[in-house]
C-alpha cells in the first residue's frame, strides 16, 4: 500500500486519535513527536511470531523499513493443510515468481445437491486465474525473501512473553529454540528475546493470542485428503477445481477438489457439525467417485479455519495478523492472501509509527493497521457474509446458487471481486436483472423444496 | 475402529428436520432404514463397508422404493434382504424415462399440444428429492444441465404464488372486516370515514403487514433472528474498537 509508506520520513506533529471504526481516509502515519527515540539510537526491534504468509510478509516489510526483526517458526518445512488457492492480485502485489504457482485454475466447476454442474470461468480473460500453490513451498519462499530483507529467521516454538514493566519498556518473548534440524526436536533449548513489539503470525491456533488475551472465535474444521489419481484421471483436472454443495457434503460449507502440483485435496469443513466430518468426507469422495477412482490417499490433514474477527486484535504493543486474527471471508473460506497483506499492512504501520526503527511505537500505531485493514477489506468480508447467509442456508438455497453462478455477469463479477479484491458496483441496469434473476432463482428453488416435501420416494 | 461408531452417530434433527417428522404415518417405516441406507452408502464408498444389524420386526410391507418410473419396482419383501443390504449395492441411481442427457426432455410432457409444466415441476422435485436421500457420483459424460428457467413464470405463479396470495389475501380481508366492524361499533365512524383517518389507515397498513410477514407462528422467532443475524458480523468485526481506552496517543 503505498499511502501508507508514503509520509514515513517525517516526524511531525501527532495525528490524533485513531480513526474510529473504519472512516479513515488515506493512511497517513506519522511518527509522534512525542514518541521517544530509542535510546542509545539502536532500532526498534520486533518479534513476529510464525513463518506462514503472514509472518513472512510481516518480516520482509519490517526488515525492508529499517527495523530489527526477528521471525520465529516452529516448523520450517511445515505443510500446512490449506487449499492452496490465491488470487491473481496477490502474484502481482507480492511479486510472486510464476515458478511457485502449481497450477493456474482457470474452469471451476459448481456442482449442486442435485447434481446440476455449472462451468464458471467462461469471462475470464487468458491471462487472469487462480493461482494453486503447495503452503510448504510458498512459505518458504517468503521467509526466505524475509531473511533476504535482513529479518533473522529462528526455528523455535513461542512458548509465552512477558509484559514490558514501564510504559515504554520492551516486552520478554519466552521460546523454545531448535536447532540445525528443521523437524524441530522434542524439547530444544528455552531462550528469551527482549522486543519492543510483537506480531503474532501463529495461525489459528495462536498461542500470542491466548497469551494477549484476545478471545474466541468460531472456527469450521477443514478437513481433506490428498488424492494421487491416475494421469487420465488428472488430465480432466488440469485446469479445473471443483466445488460441491449440498446438506451431504456440508451443513454450512462446500466439498472441493483442487487440483495440486501432482495430486488432488478433496476436501470439505463445517462449523456446525464438527464431528461429522468424516460422514461429510465421506459424501465429498462419493460425489467426486468416479473421477478420483483409483486414487491413493497419500495424506490426510485437517485444520481449524476461523470464521471470524477475534474480539480483541491488539494489545499493548501486541498484535494479530492473518489467520490468529481472523481474516478468513465466509463463503469461500479464503485466507492466503489477507493473511500476507494484513501482514504487510502492519508491517507498515509498525515502520511508519516508528519512523523506519528509529522511534518507539504505540499500541495506536497498530490500531491504524487495524483501522486501515478494516476500511480496505470490510466490504468484500460484508459481501461474502451475506452470500453464505443466503446461499448456504439451506439445499433450495444451493440449488438457486448453483443456477445463479450459470449467468455470465454473475461470473464476471465474482471473478473481479476475487481476482482482484475489488467490490466493482458495475452497471446498475445489470446488478437489477441480477436481484430479479437471484430473488427468481431463490423463488423457484423454495418452490421445488416445498414440492419435494410431498414426494413420497 | 473408531470409523464405525462415528458413521452411525445419530444425525442431528436440526441437519434435516423435515425429513425426520415431516409425515411419520405415511412413510410406515422409511425413515430408519433410509438413514441405514444412506450411512451404509457413505461408509462403503469411504471406508471397509460396515456390518448392518437392523433389528428384525421392522420389515413389513414397506412401501417400495423404487417409484414405477425407475423400471423394477423393488417390491416389500425386505426381511432377507435386510441382511444383506450391507454387501449389496445401495440404492439404484435415479432413473427416469422422461431425464435425458442430463435435462428434462419436454417432448415426453406433452399435454395437449403444449408442454405440462406442473408434470416437470413434479419431476424435478421429485429427482431433487430422490438426490437429497441419495447422493450420485457426478459423471462429466452425463452432466446434469438443467436449468428451472425454462419453466415459465406463470406456471409457477399459478401453482405456487396464486393459492398463497388467495390464502392471504383472505386472511386480510377477515381481519379487515371485523376491525372495521369493531371500530365501528366503539366510535360510531363507517368504514369510508375510517378511510379518510389517518390512524385507521395505519392499522390497515400494519393488519397487511402483519399477514405477508407472520404466517406461522415460528415466523415471528424467526423475523427476530433475521435482524440480529444481519447485524452479527459486523459486530464481531467491530469488537476490537469497543474496549479502545487508548484513545489518542499520548501527546
Amino acid at each position: 500500500m503505498t499511502s501508507l509508506s508514503s509520509a514515513v520520513a517525517l516526524p511531525s506533529s501527532c495525528r490524533g486519535a485513531r480513526p474510529a471504526g473504519g472512516r479513515a481516509r488515506l493512511l497517513v502515519a506519522r511518527a509522534a513527536a512525542s514518541s521517544p527515540k530509542l535510546p542509545s539510537g539502536r532500532r526498534l526491534r520486533v518479534a513476529v511470531v510464525g513463518g506462514g504468509p503472514a509472518g513472512g510478509a510481516a518480516a520482509e516489510a519490517l526488515a525492508k523499513g529499517g527495523v530489527e526483526t526477528v521471525l520465529i517458526e516452529r516448523k520450517m518445512d511445515n505443510c500446512k493443510p490449506c487449499g492452496g488457492a490465491i488470487p491473481l492480485c496477490m502474484v502481482s502485489e507480492f511479486d510472486l515468481p510464476l515458478d511457485l504457482v502449481d497450477r493456474k485454475v482457470r474452469k471451476m466447476k459448481m456442482i449442486s445437491p442435485s447434481n446440476v454442474a455449472v462451468d464458471i470461468g467462461r469471462t475470464l480473460a487468458p491471462h487472469e486465474y487462480i493461482g494453486m500453490v503447495r503452503r510448504e513451498v510458498l512459505d518458504a519462499y517468503l521467509r526466505s525473501r524475509a531473511q533476504n530483507a535482513g529479518a533473522e529467521v529462528v526455528n523455535g516454538l513461542f512458548l509465552r512473553y512477558d509484559a514490558p514493566k514501564e510504559p515504554n519498556g520492551t516486552y520478554v518473548v519466552h521460546y523454545n529454540h531448535y536447532d540445525g534440524s528443521s523437524n524441530g526436536k522434542v524439547g530444544g533449548e528455552k531462550r528469551s528475546l527482549e522486543v519492543d513489539a510483537i506480531v503474532g503470525a501463529d495461525g489459528a491456533n495462536s498461542r500470542v493470542a491466548k497469551e494477549m488475551g484476545a478471545g474466541d472465535y468460531e472456527y469450521a474444521i477443514a478437513f481433506q485428503e490428498r488424492v494421487k489419481i491416475p494421469d487420465a484421471k488428472m488430465a480432466y483436472y488440469e485446469e479445473r477445481a471443483e466445488m460441491y454443495v449440498g446438506d451431504d457434503v456440508s451443513p454450512d460449507f462446500y466439498g472441493w477438489v483442487f487440483p495440486k502440483c501432482d495430486h488432488v485435496a478433496v476436501g470439505t469443513g463445517t462449523v456446525t457439525h464438527k464431528a461429522d466430518i468424516k460422514k461429510f468426507q465421506a459424501a465429498t469422495r462419493l460425489r467426486a467417485k468416479d473421477k478420483i477412482k483409483g486414487g491413493k490417499i497419500i495424506r490426510v490433514e485437517a485444520h481449524p479455519i476461523p470464521e471470524h474477527p477475534r474480539p480483541k486484535r491488539v494489545s499493548g504493543r501486541v498484535t494479530l495478523v492473518g489467520d490468529a486474527a481472523g481474516y478468513v471471508t465466509k463463503c469461500s473460506g479464503e485466507g492466503i492472501y489477507f493473511a500476507a497483506k494484513s501482514g504487510r499492512m502492519c508491517a507498515e504501520a509498525i515502520v511508519a509509527g516508528s519512523a523506519n526503527g528509529t522511534r518507539m511505537v504505540e499500541e495506536s500505531d497498530l490500531r491504524k493497521y487495524l483501522a486501515e485493514f478494516d476500511r480496505l477489506y470490510w466490504p468484500t468480508y460484508k459481501v461474502l457474509d451475506i452470500l453464505q447467509k443466503v446461499f448456504y442456508r439451506s439445499n433450495a438455497a444451493r440449488e438457486a446458487f448453483v443456477e445463479m453462478c450459470a449467468d455470465d455477469y454473475v461470473q464476471k463479477m465474482t471473478f473481479d471481486s476475487y481476482l482482484y479484491k475489488r467490490v466493482v458496483p458495475g452497471n446498475p441496469l445489470d446488478d437489477i436483472k441480477l436481484a430479479v434473476n437471484t430473488i427468481g432463482s431463490l423463488v423457484r428453488a423454495t418452490a421445488l423444496r416445498r414440492e419435494m416435501e410431498k414426494v413420497t420416494l | 475402529m473408531a470409523m464405525a461408531t462415528s458413521t452411525f452417530s445419530p444425525r442431528p434433527a436440526s441437519l434435516r428436520p423435515l425429513r425426520a417428522g415431516a409425515k411419520p404415518h405415511l412413510h410406515l417405516l422409511p425413515f430408519p432404514r433410509f438413514r441405514a441406507g444412506r450411512l451404509e452408502r457413505a461408509a462403503a464408498a469411504g471406508e471397509a463397508p460396515v456390518e448392518v444389524a437392523p433389528p428384525a420386526g421392522e420389515t413389513e410391507a414397506e412401501p417400495a422404493p423404487a417409484a414405477a418410473s425407475n423400471g423394477a419396482a423393488v417390491k416389500a419383501v425386505e426381511a432377507p434382504a435386510k441382511a444383506t443390504e450391507a454387501a449389496a449395492p445401495p440404492v439404484p441411481a435415479f432413473r427416469d424415462a422422461r431425464w435425458v442427457n442430463g435435462t428434462w426432455d419436454l417432448s415426453k410432457f406433452d399435454k395437449g399440444g403444449a408442454v405440462d409444466w406442473d408434470a416437470v415441476i413434479d419431476a424435478e422435485a421429485r429427482r431433487r428429492k430422490w438426490l437429497e436421500d441419495y447422493p450420485e457420483a457426478t459423471n462429466t459424460e452425463e452432466a446434469v444441465v438443467f436449468d428451472t428457467s425454462i419453466i415459465p413464470w406463470w406456471a409457477w405463479m399459478k401453482r405456487f404464488h396464486l393459492p398463497e396470495a388467495e390464502k392471504l389475501n383472505g386472511r386480510a380481508a377477515m381481519v379487515g372486516f371485523f376491525m372495521a366492524y369493531f371500530v365501528d361499533s366503539l366510535t360510531g365512524v363507517g368504514l369510508v370515514d375510517q378511510m379518510g383517518n389517518f390512524f385507521c389507515k395505519t392499522l390497515l397498513f400494519v393488519a397487511v403487514a402483519g399477514v405477508l410477514l407472520v404466517r406461522k407462528n415460528e415466523d415471528l422467532h424467526n423475523l427476530k433472528k433475521i435482524i440480529d443475524e444481519t447485524t452479527f458480523y459486523d459486530k464481531q468485526w467491530q469488537a476490537t474498537w469497543q474496549d479502545d481506552t487508548t484513545g489518542g496517543p499520548k501527546n
